[in-house]
């Protein structure tokens, strides 16, 4: 007997009496057969201290009282997740997820599937016995057509499916290396099958990749048969629907390798993007010409307008400048081609309300978002919108100062109609007095940091829009 | 000699009669016809075990392989004789040695400048400096920006980041994961987390801790993307089947997004159990000023862990408890956790409460709109406060029976139909406070939030009435 079972199994009713060395199966049930061979591979291979074998639901949920390996108890059908799972915490641990047809080819085909095409060195033994043994002896995705169960009492029809052919399934796929179907009914199955489960162990401890083993098996119980009878039946009625053999064996080098974790600081410092760098600050005081305290943006247009970038640069700025400052997406249509707008606060304490219903200052790159939000503006705010593109103003609250500025001609004229968004700040800027200049700069070059030959450019736009928003003024005066 | 050889290499069977359970599987295997149904009965199995005829057999092994039972047929050593199980088998239940906890150690951060970043993203660096380094999810609005972070960072850090084939698989990869002792968590939204419950009931069962930062948006059904607070029934009071609770953390800034994601891990281990974080999607989505700690996590490993090696060997991750009593002792040894939880893990946020005579109660994004009503009412001579519980379970009972203790009234302000309430007045209910003060609420429903302005609309027009 092999010495990777428990020498006496604790975890069945505390061990008592016969039941600390003896399994919970039926008498000549199959699964005691794979566990066998299991413990078997395990101990031939000497990865006993590395494996983690994962229990399914089903009539093999106790394997963990046998196996004296790490174990770990899986929700039904979830088991192959579970050994991802595994897996990645530990790629030196040698993980096996053991299940039967109802929870792996039934209420876990999704998890199979992944696992399978994701491919990660584990293995994966699948016994089908064409039947529910736990839950009393109803239909399996496995079960054969006509064969009589609990849920198909006139035997299995057209209507209520075929059998599922899961070694051929997996073998489809890219991701499995290994893939072989075999039976337990005589001698020479049993010592093919001992064989198929020692490789698929060693497929994985050799890091060559996903290694399936589908084992028809007796449930001699539920076949309402002797073991005898049910080896008979596994051999005359299940092997020709399920063909035994090898579906799959590719020659693959070992290449599973992971790095263990990295916990360094300065990692870690510079993955965040943190750093040290003092952010220069120009603002004397807090814009209190706008509010006291806290002043409310909007900025607002169809997605790609450049509104979403233009609020984080304000929100930016604020935050240098060491206001608090947030910014709210409206989120979902902009990415999608909708409308799309910002919420913007600062605050010189603490932004309190993130959201903008009734702004201080609105930016509208087209007409439809000047139409709703124009007339949401505080009296006294400001707006300023896209001429380009709008035409028509909608009625405002008093006091607010209307300025149409055309963002995207003079976007155009310096050669590209993205920086509208950067237009739109410089006038801003001009007309609000919001923060100094170089304070939107300076948030400006930080988001550019990475693409250093856009900064020209986007100066240009900023300078070019606060020069436009002057000249307006001075036509006005 | 080759043939002696060969003799010694081929040991004949050997069976206690005890273990054999009659099937005859080795009957069919032996080629030599050796074995035969017994005709006796064993009294202590009550069934009837084969017999083999030594004469016969050639020490072929084949019965050896056909036997499904560990115990059963085995290959004869030297001399055997049938003794007593127990002295054969030894006492001792599994070789694995045991484990020792590693701790884990606390690395000082230097100075660095506050991060600008959303909600989600807050989050997300807030795991990594509690030493997460993996992270399984699936994504879903308006909590993916946290999982794409993720992406982008843990392979640089050599952590492992799935997208898992849906949420049920992700948080079965997280119950593995965390059972082997690492750091895990996802980011997921309400229908999401939905489906992960049945998980999270079996992580509490089995004691596997894990983060879930579920970002909270209108429902029913696919609902909408707009930011709600729908889900906290399910996280306070629905975690899945059995007699599941956990802590359950509300944050209302990006900065609390970093800070008590770092605290949720903390407990995670602590307790050994699964921590929710509820978010909303404006939260989450919202940009603004985080400063990082003083401090990140270098993680050990618990010795509890199901790691794969041979220190952990001997332990099992595991919800089952067959025997009825099993199961009660179980279901009392997380009571207790729940009783250490209720007493030591409330957290509020209390907000001019000391002299309030109408306390709001209110947490999350709207708290914060909560907050800005608070001054504008204060301005305008109502002395109003806020209660903004962080914990929402277990809900900081203690802290709130202080805040109102000049109270005439409290409103409860949420984006949702009364589920903050109903807590609220549970929290009440079993710490035996009657002093029966109305309790008001204003709500909002499918992805609006409460304004401050109708806040403040609301308090003033019924104070104006009195
Ligand atoms: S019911 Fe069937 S599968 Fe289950 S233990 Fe009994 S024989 Fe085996
Ligand atoms: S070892 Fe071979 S010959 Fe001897 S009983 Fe077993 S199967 Fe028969
Ligand atoms: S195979 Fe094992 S359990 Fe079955 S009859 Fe033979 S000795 Fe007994």
């Amino acid at each position: 007997m092999s010495t990777v079972f428990y020498q006496t199994f604790e975890r069945h009713a505390h061990g008592a009496g016969l039941k600390g060395h003896a399994t919970h199966y039926c008498a000549g049930c199959g699964h005691g057969l794979v566990q066998k061979y299991l413990a078997e591979s395990i101990e031939e291979l000497g990865v006993q201290d590395r494996t983690v074998a994962i229990s399914p639901v089903g009539c093999a949920v106790f394997m963990y009282y046998y196996l004296d390996v790490g174990n770990t108890q899986a929700a039904h059908g979830r088991a192959p997740a579970v050994a991802i799972g595994h897996k990645m915490a530990n790629p030196e641990s040698i993980v096996i997820s053991y299940q039967g047809d109802g929870d792996l080819a039934s209420i876990g085909l999704a998890e199979i599937m992944q696992a399978a095409q994701m491919g990660l060195p584990m293995t994966v033994i699948f016994v089908n016995n064409a039947i529910y043994g736990m839950t009393g002896g109803q239909m399996a995705p496995t079960t054969l057509s006509g064969q009589v169960t609990a849920t198909s009492p006139a035997g299995r029809t057209r209507e209520m499916g075929q059998p599922l052919k899961m070694a051929e399934l997996i073998a489809q796929l890219d991701g499995p290396v290994y893939v072989e179907r075999v039976a337990l009914y005589d001698n020479k199955q049993r010592t093919r099958a001992q064989r198929a489960i020692l490789k698929a162990i060693r497929m994985q401890a050799e890091g060559r990749g996903f290694a399936f083993v589908e084992v028809l098996s007796e449930c001699p119980t539920h076949l309402k048969a002797t073991p005898e009878e049910a080896e008979q039946w596994v051999k005359e009625k299940m092997t020709p629907i399920f063909p035994l053999g090898v579906k799959k064996d590719l020659e693959t080098e070992p290449w599973f390798a992971m790095k263990k974790p990295n916990h360094s600081v300065q990692k870690l410092m510079e993955v965040i993007g943190a750093n040290k760098k003092k952010t220069p600050t120009f603002c004397q005081a807090f814009p209190e010409q706008i509010d006291s305290q806290d002043i409310a943006l909007k900025l607002a247009g169809a997605g790609g307008d450049g509104a979403q970038t233009a609020a984080m640069l304000i929100t930016r700025a604020a935050i240098n400048e060491g206001f608090d400052a947030t910014h709210i997406p409206s989120y979902g249509p902009e990415s999608r081609g909708g409308t799309s707008f910002a919420d913007v606060h600062i605050a010189s304490e603490e932004v309190l309300s993130p959201a903008s219903p009734t702004p201080h200052i609105l930016v509208a790159f087209n007409a439809p978002s000047l139409m709703k939000f124009g007339p949401t503006v505080q009296p006294g705010g400001t707006i300023l919108y896209d001429s380009t593109v709008i035409s028509e103003v909608p009625n405002v609250q008093d006091d607010v100062q209307l300025y149409g500025i055309p963002f995207t001609q003079i976007a155009a004229d310096l050669g590209k109609v993205l920086v509208k968004n950067i237009v739109a700040l410089g006038a801003l800027q001009a007309a609000t007095d919001l923060m100094p200049k170089e304070s939107l700069l300076t948030a400006i070059q930080q988001a550019l940091a990475n693409k250093c030959a856009m900064i020209p450019l986007n100066e240009a736009a900023f300078e070019s829009g606060a020069e436009a928003l002057c000249l307006e003024m001075d036509r006005r005066n | 000699m080759i043939k002696a050889t060969k003799q010694k290499e081929r040991p004949k069977p050997f069976l206690f009669p005890e273990f054999c359970k009659a099937c005859g599987r080795c009957i069919t295997a032996c080629p030599k016809n050796c074995i035969t149904f017994g005709d006796t009965i064993n009294p202590k199995s009550g069934l009837m075990p084969v017999q083999i005829d030594m004469e016969l057999c050639n020490g072929c092994g084949l019965c050896l392989s056909a036997c499904p039972e560990p115990y059963g047929l085995m290959p004869q050593v030297d001399n055997h004789e049938p003794i007593d199980p127990k002295t054969l088998f030894g006492e001792k239940n599994s070789t694995a040695s045991k484990a020792v906890r590693v701790p884990d150690e606390v690395l000082p951060l230097p100075d660095m400048n506050p991060l600008i970043i959303k909600g989600t993203y807050a989050s997300a660096i807030g795991a990594a400096l509690a030493g997460c380094r993996h992270f399984f999810g699936y994504p879903i609005t308006p909590s993916t920006e946290g999982a794409e972070l993720m992406a982008k960072i843990l392979p640089e850090l050599n952590g492992v980041f799935v997208q898992a084939v849906s949420e049920v698989a992700t948080v079965n990869m997280m119950y593995g994961c965390g059972g082997a002792g690492m750091r895990c968590m996802t980011f997921t939204s309400s229908p999401g987390f939905s489906l992960m419950l049945e998980g999270i009931s079996y992580m509490i069962g089995a004691e596997v801790p894990g983060v879930f930062v579920n970002v909270m948006r209108g429902g029913p059904g696919l609902g909408n993307i707009a930011p709600e607070q729908g889900d906290i029934k399910l996280a306070c009071r629905g975690l899945g089947h059995g007699n599941t609770y956990a802590v359950v953390l509300a944050p209302s800034t990006p900065q609390e997004m970093l800070e008590l994601t770092m605290l949720a891990f903390q407990l995670s281990f602590k307790y050994r159990h699964p921590v929710i974080i509820l978010a909303d999607g404006y939260l989450g989505q919202m940009t603004g000023k985080v400063n990082l700690p003083k401090e990140m996590v270098k993680p050990g490993l618990p010795d509890w862990a199901v790691f794969g090696d041979e220190a952990h060997r001997a332990n099992l991750i595991c919800s089952i408890e067959l025997s009825e009593q099993d199961l009660e002792q179980h279901n009392l040894h997380l009571m207790e956790k729940y009783d250490r939880m209720i007493s030591t893990e409330q957290r509020a946020d209390c907000y001019f409460c000391d002299d309030a005579e109408i306390v709001l109660v209110a947490t999350n994004t709207p708290s914060r709109m909560a907050k800005g009503a608070v001054e504008e009412l204060r301005r305008a001579g109502i002395r109003v406060g806020l209660f903004r519980p962080i914990s929402l379970w277990p809900f900081p009972i203690d802290a709130f029976e202080q805040s109102i203790s000049e109270a005439r009234k409290i409103v409860v302000v949420e984006a949702g139909n009364g589920q903050l309430e109903d807590e609220i007045r549970l929290a009440m209910s079993k710490a035996g406070i009657m002093n029966y003060l109305p309790i008001e609420h204003i709500q909002r429903y499918g992805g609006v939030l409460p304004s401050k302005q109708a806040i403040v609309d609301q308090i003033l027009a019924k104070e104006v009435q009195q």
